[in-house]
């Protein structure tokens, strides 16, 4: 399978010359605006960025998955957050939603994106639905965990 | 000895009071800026990140730490309940012989010899070196052989496509999953997981997590300081989640 999503990138490479060798303002999807738009250069060429995406995502994803590295560059969390549209009202459009990011250019090379049956289209923030509950109000942050484990050691445990 | 259940419950408002009267103390929600691990590297068996369970702390009724597991791991369901994912779940015991009712939070227990690793037939099912078992979703099949294996029912499997998933937790339909320590935000250098920090948050302090190699981790002092067993000992299995007071 991903031999063929590289022959796949490669034929696009190929056949279908890429006029944007740098971000130049370029816009990156037909409808809203992502922050990627005003950013001069992705994590890595732009080259190699349309040919090697999901390589450095495969290899990350291994990584974290396994070994817990958390580096931002290569994880696709950090890939949404740069490259989500916002319309008008600021409102986040899905990446894989018809003309955003992804889906433009997946759909333009016949190639699934499998990555979002699981992950998040959006920046999806988890305190933010704490918040909206109201379930943190009124708790002010006074301390650290560490005088917490001192606050722990006065109150919980019989000496 | 319905009243000393009663008494005891009692004892645990008065506790929750004074703590929410008391200096309100909880750890930080936002990674801290030097972060226990530097992101790039490795997990190591250094760390052994653990849970301790405090069954006399746990109020009935009480259900902080499952609706903060749900809020941390967007983990709704489809109100159905015999399907839906359960990452933590409260049980209810009551002794047969005196009526004393027990609750506990009960969840992937963590096991240093998972059975569900062993059975795994894609590998997708795994320990990381601290200790946390999880599945990799990537290379989950769905076949519940796991589920089958786990002797605590930790495990749930996705039936259903889902589109409402939090950044911090990808999850979908066809995979099996359970509870990964709160994986994510201990990566980024959180020192507490959801469950505990809603124990916490609620004055009850029942759950506690921490690093087990650290002897001075919250976990490792809560286990200094009373006995802890684990369930099903007669397995072997050593789990890292460990409950006292019963
Ligand atoms: S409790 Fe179940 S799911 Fe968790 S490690 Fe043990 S066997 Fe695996
Ligand atoms: S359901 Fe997934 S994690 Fe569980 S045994 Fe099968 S492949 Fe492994």
């Amino acid at each position: 399978m991903s031999q063929l999503i590289k022959m796949l990138a490669i034929s696009i490479m190929v056949f279908v010359p890429i006029s944007s060798h740098s971000h130049d303002g370029e816009k990156h999807s037909l409808i809203g605006e992502s922050k990627a738009d005003k950013l001069d250069q992705c994590v890595e060429p732009t080259e190699v960025m349309q040919k090697e995406h999901f390589e450095f995502l495969y290899h990350q994803r291994e990584n974290t998955v396994e070994k817990g590295i958390r580096t931002k560059n290569h994880s696709l969390a950090n890939c949404i957050d740069c490259h989500v549209s916002y319309d008008e009202k600021g409102k986040a459009i899905p990446v894989n939603a018809e003309g955003q990011f992804c889906q433009t250019c997946h759909v333009k090379t016949a190639v699934n994106i499998d990555c979002f049956s699981c992950h998040a289209t959006v920046p999806r923030d988890n305190s933010s639905k704490i918040k909206s509950t109201g379930y943190n109000q009124n708790i002010h942050i006074e301390s650290t965990a560490n005088n917490l484990v001192e606050y722990y050691k006065e109150t919980n445990y019989e000496k | 000895m319905r009243n000393s259940s009663e008494l005891t419950r009692r004892e645990f408002i008065v506790k929750s009071v004074t703590a929410i009267s008391a200096v309100y103390v909880i750890p930080d929600l936002i990674p801290k800026a030097v972060a226990a691990k530097p992101l790039d590297l490795e997990v190591s068996a250094k760390t052994k990140w653990a849970i301790n369970v405090d069954v006399n702390k746990c109020v009935d009724g009480c259900t902080a730490c499952v609706e903060a597991c749900v809020d941390e791991n967007g983990l709704y369901g489809f109100d159905r309940p015999e399907t839906d994912s359960q990452w933590i779940r409260k049980l209810r015991i009551k002794d047969i012989k005196t009526d004393k009712v027990t609750t506990l939070p009960m969840m992937c227990q963590h096991c240093e010899n998972p059975p569900c690793v062993d059975v795994c037939p894609t590998g997708a099912s795994f320990r990381r070196e601290d200790g946390i078992v999880m599945v990799n979703q990537h290379t989950c099949i769905g076949c519940r052989y796991c589920m089958m294996a786990c002797p605590f029912k930790a495990r749930s499997f996705v039936h259903e496509n889902l589109t409402e998933q939090v950044t911090s937790a990808p999850r979908g339909k066809g995979c099996v999953e359970s509870c990964n320590l709160c994986v994510n935000r201990i990566d980024h250098g959180s020192e507490t997981t959801a469950c505990e920090e809603a124990c916490m948050k609620e004055g009850h302090h029942a759950i506690t997590f921490g690093d087990l190699a650290d002897p001075n981790s919250r976990v490792s002092l809560a286990m200094q300081a009373k006995p802890s067993r684990r369930l099903r000992e007669d397995l072997k299995l050593k789990q890292r989640v460990t409950y006292s007071g019963f």
